[in-house]
């Protein structure tokens, strides 16, 4: 994810003018990276697990941390506004949560309302999963008359004037014509009723998750005080985002109140909860897994520059307070990487460990070696190909009827099924390679896969090897005497046999089954003058094509 | 530099050219010298990059009759003959008369009517409700018919004015056109006095040693007829292996020296072993059709086979199950986890590995192929392949995994490298080595990992599992200067042909 911001806003609320070298490296060992610097405006990615870095306070706040300008917990205050939002019977299986919270005093011009607001989308694009499980709303809180309702109504009676519209729109229309309707309203337009949020006297503040409306939902530059909302289908999901949301206003001077939310089964969650949640990591557990005897001192300063809270409990035990917009810390290991990265990735010092095994290859690889070294003794050029490939290939222009293995997302055609096998794969080959000398002596070995019902995985994949040559005038007993040198290499003398056989690709009279054993393993012979016009060639071809055993053993 | 001895075909093709002294085409010399033209070419190759002689080529376009058109220099054009059947039958006959005249196959009775008409030679009007040609001129004059006619009787050129017929014949399929390249030669006249010098020297000596020489000893006798053993070997095509094929070679090669053992895995798996072993919530973007191949056909669902690691899997994901982990606090679904995709990552392998190698310690490695749902494009391919290993054993650390990352960076020839924390959803510690390159600056070539404990702790693994991959497509691309992705599975056989992987 990409945030774009300006580089001296960004250098004022650090509180530090960094050269942009400095500011790469800090951001290198932070996880994000800078894509590009332009004038005064950088863009900077940030990983997915750092949701909170998506926006310029975010990223601001964890660097100030690291670089030692302002550590530890970041304190917020949050004053209870005495406040209320009521929930209504009937969103449990639409959008069944919201949290709310009101921040004041926002600084507020033309270039922080795009910041809000650029948060505000890739917030509800990543962590909300494109507003499927939560979505953000902010309004003017002045213009509100509270208690905020969430509740559901039958969509034509939805009627107000979208975001961007003056005039009134009923929901259909909405979802119908405007943008982000036509984007979003899938998410709600199969339900009977739809979610709908208005202040207590009726006017509305948006259609989550789709649209805000065109009064309390356009925030402008006048507006400092801002009513934040976050609905959506998950819990801690609508929670985090709500908490990234208001502390990234807090940086801007916000100050944060908190409201009630009254569900219909009576139970009040007050919404935001910004106090510390609070883990507890033994020393232990962090020498195991960094590698690195931290003393006390080191692991409170390496907790304090990733913006924790730490102090040091009895029994080696580190008691850590995490910021309430952390959304990526699930268990204690989360909390011991960042001391690591706290610590520094360039200050840690690599060992080698004495870990002793023994490395081999598997004894099927060694067999596909085995059966390149023949093919190359045998003068072809070795090729490598696609594993997927198109059932015109593999079926229509080799006159077969195989079962083949379907994704059922595929980009192209061309590349919608998986070969099973590697002849159609040369020919094709061939085909597009008609303009180069002849003769061509070509050989793949590759996997192929076939459909199988009864295996985990519902298929069975083998290797495979496949020669082709292709010249003005080709001969089958030469191929023939070929593929004896290639088998008796493989340790195969006596056990194989030709028989003859009927194959609708080759020509009859001119096809042989490759036995081993008596179980058949393989083909060979001349590609019938139909299969080539198919494939739109214009020279005769031979080629053979053998299955390898799976355990690397005839 | 004294000036090399001439072989004995140079020199028989230098005296051929002093005794003629004008300029020569190769083919009336090798008729001369009694060899075949191309040995003379190549010799004549050989005198001109030694500045003796000169060499031109001009390429002449040549007509020749195909099979079709060599019968009907013979038994005429199927529009002559139904003329000729027609005149016949005093210049009136119904269709069938004229056909069985004339003895048209069906396929020429279609050719012939259709030329026969555009010449305006016959008509078809109608008598008494039936078709009846009609000869519309005295005498059809063919120029088609003389032009095969003249290249059956070895003509090469034609006239003028009948090179618009000609043509008309490539058209038909009747006559094709081929290239010759003519060779002309003439000494240089600057040279002429080295060229007597050369000639003067002896030549006699062995052309080819036998075994007789070697038992009776005559070889002691004589001397060697030199070669010409600076010449340019001229470039040919013998088998060779693939180089991006020698380059996941060499990286197996590597790790099997540093203790890895190979394993595999199915391209077609689970979501179970493709993502929730790894931790990856089942909402997770990297699941959606955007971003993994979902196989529908002819199945869609594979099994879960081993119930109870199932039932591990969805506790951590749902609640951190044993682990201390709050894991995701949402519903897991088995519709999910069963069902198939290609896979996206060699990770699955390595689950599969340690669900079967469940004591330290382990080293497994992996290099094959993984599928992503992105366009064929010159930056995305929806196949690359994947080199990754692991390793498990007790009291291994974050600094061993760097160790072991800059180690194996360090064999595929990368000097310069620095980490970077990174984010995977399956482990924790996560790191990225960087490597610099000359020309490309900074990439990424190495993520790695300590597996988390949502991912151990099901398969009841007690130590440390340390995760590593390498992208061996984007550092074969950096080692061959490649840079467009497509390139990694060419199509292209003279580009294999003639490039090659050499470490």
């Amino acid at each position: 994810m990409i945030v774009g911001c300006l580089i001296d806003s960004l250098m004022k609320l650090i509180g530090k003018k960094l050269t942009i070298k400095k500011l790469e490296d800090t951001l290198f060992l932070l996880k994000a990276e800078i894509e590009k610097v332009e004038g005064n405006e950088i863009e900077i990615e940030i990983n997915p697990d750092r949701q909170d870095m998506l926006s310029v306070e975010g990223i601001a706040r964890a660097v100030r941390a690291f670089l030692g300008i302002k550590k530890g917990f970041p304190n917020f205050p949050v004053k209870k506004s005495g406040k209320s939002v009521v929930v209504d019977k009937g969103l449990e299986r639409i959008r069944k949560y919201i949290a709310c919270g009101i921040v004041k005093g926002v600084e507020i011009n033309e270039d922080l309302l795009i910041q809000y607001m650029h948060l505000q989308e890739s917030l509800t694009t990543t962590h909300g999963r494109n507003r499927r499980k939560a979505s953000i709303g902010l309004y003017i809180h002045d213009d509100l008359k509270y208690p905020v309702r969430y509740f559901t109504e039958k969509p034509e009676k939805i009627i107000f004037p979208p975001l961007g519209y003056e005039e009134e729109m009923n929901g259909p229309t909405i979802i119908e014509k405007h943008e982000k309707g036509v984007a979003y309203g899938s998410i709600i337009s199969h339900h009977k009723k739809w979610p709908l949020l208005t202040d207590s006297g009726g006017k509305v503040l948006s259609l989550p998750p789709v649209i805000n409306s065109n009064m309390l939902g356009r925030l402008t530059t006048e507006t400092s005080n801002i009513f934040v909302e976050v609905t959506g289908t998950h819990l801690p999901t609508v929670n985090q985002a709500l908490n990234i949301m208001v502390t990234s206003l807090a940086e801007r001077s916000g100050k944060i109140e908190s409201l009630v939310v009254q569900y219909p089964d009576g139970s009040k969650h007050t919404t935001p909860d910004l106090k510390a949640k609070v883990m507890k990591v033994s020393k232990d557990d962090i020498a195991a897994l960094t590698g690195m005897e931290l003393s006390d001192e080191e692991v409170i300063e390496c907790l304090e520059k990733m913006c924790y809270g730490a102090k040091i409990s009895a029994k080696g035990m580190v008691t850590v307070q995490v910021p309430r917009y952390r959304t990526d810390v699930l268990h204690a290991v989360d909390i011991i990487e960042d001391i690591a990265i706290g610590y520094g990735f360039d200050r840690i010092i690599p060992t080698m460990p004495s870990t002793m095994t023994a490395g081999r290859l598997l004894p099927l690889t060694r067999l596909k070696n085995k059966a390149r070294d023949l093919m190359v003794g045998l003068g072809y050029q070795e090729v490598m190909s696609y594993i997927m490939t198109s059932p015109v290939t593999l079926n229509d222009k080799m006159l077969r009827s195989s079962e083949i293995v379907e994704t059922g997302n595929p980009k192209s055609r061309d590349y919608s099924v998986l070969r099973n096998s590697l002849l159609p794969i040369l020919l094709d080959f061939a085909t597009q390679n008609q303009h180069v000398d002849l003769p061509q002596r070509v050989f793949e070995v590759g996997d192929i896969v076939f459909p199988d019902e009864l295996a985990e995985t519902r298929t069975n994949q083998v290797s495979s090897v496949c020669g082709l040559v292709t010249d003005v005038n080709v001969n089958l007993t030469n191929m023939m005497t070929e593929i004896g040198f290639f088998l008796r290499g493989m340790a195969l003398d006596g056990r194989f046999s030709f028989q003859n056989a009927e194959d609708p690709s080759f020509i009859k009279g001119r096809c042989a089954r490759i036995a081993i054993d008596k179980e058949l393993v393989g083909i060979f012979g001349e590609i019938s003058p139909e299969v080539l016009s198919n494939f739109e060639l214009g020279t005769p071809v031979i080629a053979f094509e053998i299955t390898l055993p799976k355990n690397g053993e005839w | 530099m004294t000036e090399q001895q001439l072989t004995k075909g140079e020199r028989i093709v230098l005296k051929e050219l002093v005794a003629i002294s004008d300029q020569v085409s190769a083919s009336i010399l090798s008729q001369k010298v009694q060899e075949k033209e191309e040995r003379v070419i190549s010799i004549l190759n050989a005198l001109a990059e030694r500045g003796l002689v000169e060499l031109t080529v001009s390429e002449l376009i040549n007509l020749r009759l195909t099979e079709e058109g060599k019968d009907y220099a013979i038994s005429w054009l199927p529009e002559v003959r139904l003329f000729g059947a027609v005149q016949e039958l005093g210049g009136k006959a119904s269709m069938e008369d004229a056909i069985s005249k004339s003895g048209l196959t069906q396929k020429e009775k279609g050719i012939a009517m259709n030329w026969a008409q555009k010449n305006g030679w016959l008509g078809i009007i109608r008598d008494q409700g039936r078709a009846v040609l009609e000869a519309k001129v005295g005498e059809a004059d063919s120029p088609i018919m003389r032009v095969l006619q003249k290249l059956n009787e070895g003509e090469e050129n034609l006239p003028e004015h009948l090179a618009s017929s000609a043509q008309v014949a490539i058209q038909r399929g009747l006559v094709t056109e081929y290239v010759t390249k003519v060779f002309q030669t003439n000494l240089i006249p600057a040279k002429l006095g080295s060229i007597s010098s050369l000639l003067s020297e002896t030549q006699d000596g062995i052309v080819d040693l036998t075994p007789e020489m070697l038992s009776s000893g005559s070889w002691r006798d004589t001397s060697f007829r030199p070669y010409n053993v600076s010449a340019d070997p001229p470039y040919v095509n013998y088998g060779r292996k693939h180089p991006y094929a020698e380059f996941n070679d060499w990286l197996k090669e590597i790790l099997v020296g540093l203790g890895f053992s190979e394993w595999f895995g199915p391209y077609v798996e689970t979501e179970l072993w493709n993502n929730d072993a790894l931790f990856v919530p089942q909402d997770h973007v990297a699941r959606e059709v955007q971003d993994q191949f979902g196989v529908t056909k002819p199945f869609d669902h594979g099994d879960i086979s081993n119930v109870r690691y199932f039932k591990q899997v969805k506790a951590v994901h749902e609640n951190g199950g044993n682990t201390g982990s709050i894991g995701w606090e949402a519903p897991f679904s088995k519709e999910v986890s069963s069902r198939l995709v290609l896979r996206s990552h060699t990770t699955p392998v390595s689950m599969r590995y340690l669900a079967e190698h469940k004591e330290s310690p382990q080293k497994m490695f992996i290099v094959d192929r993984n599928f992503r749902a992105e366009s064929l494009s010159a930056r995305h391919a929806q196949e690359f392949n994947q080199c990754e290993g692991i390793i498990m054993d007790k009291g291994l650390t974050l600094k061993d995994l760097m160790g072991y990352l800059s180690e194996i960076v360090r064999r595929v020839g990368i000097k310069k490298m620095k980490f970077k924390p990174g984010q995977f959803p399956f482990t924790e510690p996560s790191v990225e080595c960087f490597a610099k390159h000359d020309v490309l600056g900074w990439i990424e070539v190495a993520p790695g990992g300590i597996f988390r404990p949502e991912v151990t702790y099901p398969l009841g693994l007690k130590d440390p599992v340390l995760a590593w991959g390498i992208g061996s497509g984007r550092l074969y691309m950096a080692s061959m200067g490649i840079n467009d992705i497509r390139e990694l599975y060419s199509r292209d056989l003279a580009w294999i042909r003639r490039k090659y992987f050499v470490r």
